[in-house]
């Protein structure tokens, strides 16, 4: 779904893979006008996710996804013809977004600095592993490295055996948050008084250290460090757990002492709320073994609707862990039409989110799919640039679009 | 203009927990005026309970959390269940520009705050809402808090060991809540930016699980296309190996090693003095390797088991292959590259002393983003804010604390609605 919004923003997009792709897939969505600009040869990222169809398939389910409402051109910026032609979308662009690693755009002559000096009105958002200095600038990571370094992992899994990671690729959409709202903090800054342009940096190891207040502010003020709890989350004043029960797994989230008293009814053990063990959070978080050892055989013996029903009745946050598959059926998202149906021209219909963001001044619109390689070639360099069909043709044939 | 709103906005935040506060304090970041609302009754959760520790302590003044998510804001209280509190509230959304709220859905209605009323009173405000679940459909009043809104977005159901029983995890940080609350920050700003054309506020809904399902959708897609539930990975990869957690050392020292070349796969094995291996046909390639990936891990945490963490991540890294030790918090607060982007700023507040937080992500050279100031104590700035925003005469002021509507020590804690 896609809102109009922002309608007079126009976005350069450089980007590629998860973090970059979503920032502007996010401004996208809210109708900012973006072009995605890829080297002749497809951005890196067009294979990512699942295929389908036949065997010239030029997209992987995700690609099709983060690249929803957008237009495609391509442009071998090591040509001289084109980055003059790059220089030419930037003429009246308000942002760039790129995750190239830092130097790149340099090494395209495309110096972040000179950019904005030439073009004052554009602003720059750099989305990296490590930000635009420091010792390891120029170094690499994946998720599960990144994880670990960042501290997500540290406290995950079972006591006796090798940490967990978390799944996927979090912290890389997490990273085009950060660097979708630098984006709109850069032009509100400009719009609001500053009249210029600026580069936002944005590092996907402090967009990762910055989601993990818990340890780091935590450990500064108790001197406690959370250690691997299990199907716990920690061993707090609290129970926050994952629980077996008879047809799957249930998520507990049994923190206030309201909530308490709500479990303990649930259970019909309504006398543990005054239990010397358990009748405040301090002596919750002592007792915190006992408690989970009375809450498991009780899970385990009931179904995940029923505690869902029973639990929630009693305003306990208690949910039942639904498989993806399950998210997509869940009759709230039904309810909500939260899930989209794009009609891909290369993978046919598929069932993606919907914007998240619901805005009240504008009408959501149905989303646009994901652009085919060069497909709005002569859409942008002939009717935004104004080149001529013989000047495009050229241009094909000397490998520069 | 030193910062991208120099004061001038003024923002006005009812939230408790993380994900709504986080939407005030980056745009306290940003230089808005950021108002903390609490009621003395129904203060924010998330500063703790106080059963914690005896009052004299000051308990609830001493949640790490709280007064991460909460920096930069003037606090005040106002006693939602009365109605001069009401008014008072009313009063200061007619001077502000924004309205965060994260109340289960109902309760701005209850309080007589819908957006419709909060529009007649001030039709530039933009409110937004953030209930867990959405504000309609039939599961809109079940209660979700960070770990259960990250269960019904489908993470949880995908996190796992790779060979476990089905036993599924929570992640170590309620991704849900920070992930809502920067999704809420991105709508406002594009909010702000439409009123400046429109000149109108308006209402802007986010359901917390909506803004995480996303995240999930490779998943979503597999199912679509293959018909099941995608495979439970833990610290694997669907095409690398090695890629996983290995012991170093008798402690409980870990590091993360990826192979995502077979290059990177020579130099490691060469680097572990693994040489034997580059021939055995088991791990030529990263199929082959994949497929034999639980010999290979066995080798390698062999090698790795008598080592020491830091030196084999300085080694691994020298020669390309992705490393990196498994960081406790303290671990992260001293890695280099944080340290030398000076990205914790250390904060002085009341009651309990300088701490480093974590600081603002964006890094803006020219309207620069300030994490630095601290998180209010309950009702600390009532006097200021009153007088300020709503010209109150000290005798008013006065007059309001000894009736109770505003107040600065807690009273019996319940449990936020």
């Amino acid at each position: 779904m896609r809102y109009s919004a922002l309608s007079d923003v126009r976005v350069v997009d450089l980007t590629h893979y998860i973090a970059g792709p979503y920032a502007t897939k996010l401004l996208a969505d809210m109708g900012a006008d973006v072009v995605k600009v890829e080297p002749v040869q497809g951005e890196g990222g067009r294979g990512l996710g699942p295929k389908r169809g036949s065997g010239d398939c030029d997209r992987g389910g995700l690609f099709a996804f983060l690249n929803l409402n957008k237009r495609g051109v391509t442009l071998n910026l090591k040509h001289a013809g084109g980055r003059e032609l790059m220089t030419a979308l930037l003429e009246d662009a308000d942002l760039l977004v790129e995750n190239f690693a830092p130097g790149t755009l340099a090494e395209f002559g495309l110096a972040p600095d000179a950019l904005l000096e030439k073009f004052p009105r554009l602003s720059i958002v750099s989305i990296s592993n490590f930000g635009q200095d420091g010792p390891e600038r120029d170094g690499r990571l994946n998720d599960l490295v990144l994880f670990a370094r960042g501290g997500w992992t540290f406290p995950v899994g079972e006591p006796n055996r090798e940490p967990l990671t978390p799944p996927g690729s979090l912290a890389q959409y997490v990273s085009a948050l950060y660097g979708a709202i630098g984006a709109m903090q850069a032009i509100t800054a400009r719009d609001l008084g500053l009249g210029r342009g600026q580069h936002v940096d944005v590092s996907i190891l402090e967009a990762t250290v910055a989601t993990m207040i818990y340890e780091t502010v935590t450990f500064q003020y108790t001197g406690a460090l959370r250690s691997r709890a299990g199907k716990r989350f920690a061993v707090g004043p609290f129970l926050i757990v994952t629980l077996r029960c008879k047809d799957g797994y249930a998520g507990l989230h049994c923190v206030t002492d309201k909530q308490f008293e709500g479990l303990c009814d649930l259970m019909e053990r309504r006398e543990l709320a005054f239990d010397p063990r358990f009748d405040t959070a301090l002596n919750r978080m002592i007792n915190n073994d006992a408690l989970l050892e009375i809450v498991e055989p009780f899970f385990l013996c009931h179904e995940r609707r029923w505690l869902y029903q029973e639990g929630q009745r009693r305003t306990i946050p208690l949910v039942p862990i639904p498989s993806v598959g399950e998210v997509l059926e869940w009759e709230q998202t039904r309810a909500r039409n939260y899930f989209e149906t794009i009609d891909d021209p290369a993978l046919g219909k598929i069932r993606v989110p919907g914007t998240p963001l619901r805005l009240t001044s504008h009408r959501a619109e149905p989303s646009r799919p994901a652009p085919r390689l060069g497909e709005h070639n002569r859409e942008i360099f002939g009717g935004r640039l104004k080149l001529s069909d013989a000047a495009i043709k050229a241009l094909q044939q000397a490998g520069t679009i | 203009m030193n910062t991208i709103f120099d004061a001038k906005l003024k923002v006005l935040d009812l939230s408790m927990g993380w994900a709504g506060p986080l939407v005030g304090q980056m745009f306290a970041e940003m230089g808005a005026m950021v108002i903390k609302v609490e009621d003395t009754h129904h203060f924010d959760w998330w500063r703790g309970s106080l059963s914690m520790a005896p009052a004299e302590m000051q308990p609830i003044e001493r949640s790490a959390v709280f007064n991460t998510a909460n920096r930069g804001k003037r606090g005040v209280t106002l006693d939602l269940a009365s109605p001069r509190g009401i008014e008072i509230l009313r009063r200061l959304i007619k001077v502000s520009d924004l309205l965060i709220e994260n109340f289960s859905p109902g309760v701005m209605d209850r309080l007589g705050l819908g957006y419709d009323a909060v529009s007649a009173i001030n039709p530039r405000m933009i409110m937004i809402s953030m209930p867990s679940f959405g504000s309609d459909g039939p599961e809109s009043n079940a209660r979700g808090y960070g770990n259960t809104v990250e269960a019904m977005a489908g993470v949880t159901g995908l996190t796992g060991y790779h060979d476990g029983d089905g036993q599924h995890y929570t992640l170590s940080n309620a991704l849900g809540d920070p992930v809502a609350g920067l999704h809420g920050v991105f709508a406002l700003m594009v909010a702000l930016r439409e009123r400046e054309r429109s000149g109108r506020g308006q209402l802007v809904e986010l359901a917390q699980v909506e803004t995480l399902i996303p995240f999930v959708t490779e998943g979503i897609l597999e199912h679509q296309f293959i018909g099941k539930a995608p495979m439970i990975r833990g610290n694997r990869h669907r095409e690398h190996a090695p890629h996983g957690l290995y012991r170093c050392g008798r402690t409980d020292d870990w590091i993360a090693i990826a192979c995502e070349t077979d290059v990177q796969w020579r130099s490691l094995a060469k680097a572990l003095a693994l040489d034997h291996l580059l021939d055995d046909k088991r791990f030529a390639d990263a199929q082959t390797r994949k497929a034999n990936e639980d010999a290979l891990d066995e080798e390698l945490s062999r090698a790795l088991a008598d080592t020491n963490l830091d030196e084999s991540v300085k080694r691994l890294r020298a020669c390309n292959v992705l490393a990196a030790p498994l960081n406790s918090a303290p671990a992260v607060m001293g890695d280099p590259q944080l340290q030398s982007r000076e990205y914790f700023v250390p904060i002085e507040r009341a009651v309990v002393g300088t701490h480093l937080y974590p600081g603002a992500v964006a890094r803006m050279r020219e309207t620069p983003l300030s994490a630095d100031a601290p998180a209010p104590l309950l009702g600390e700035h009532n006097r200021q804010v009153f007088r300020e925003m709503l010209a109150m005469s000290d005798e008013e002021i006065a007059e309001l604390e000894s009736s109770g509507v505003i107040g600065s020590s807690p009273r019996q804690y319940r449990a936020a609605s």
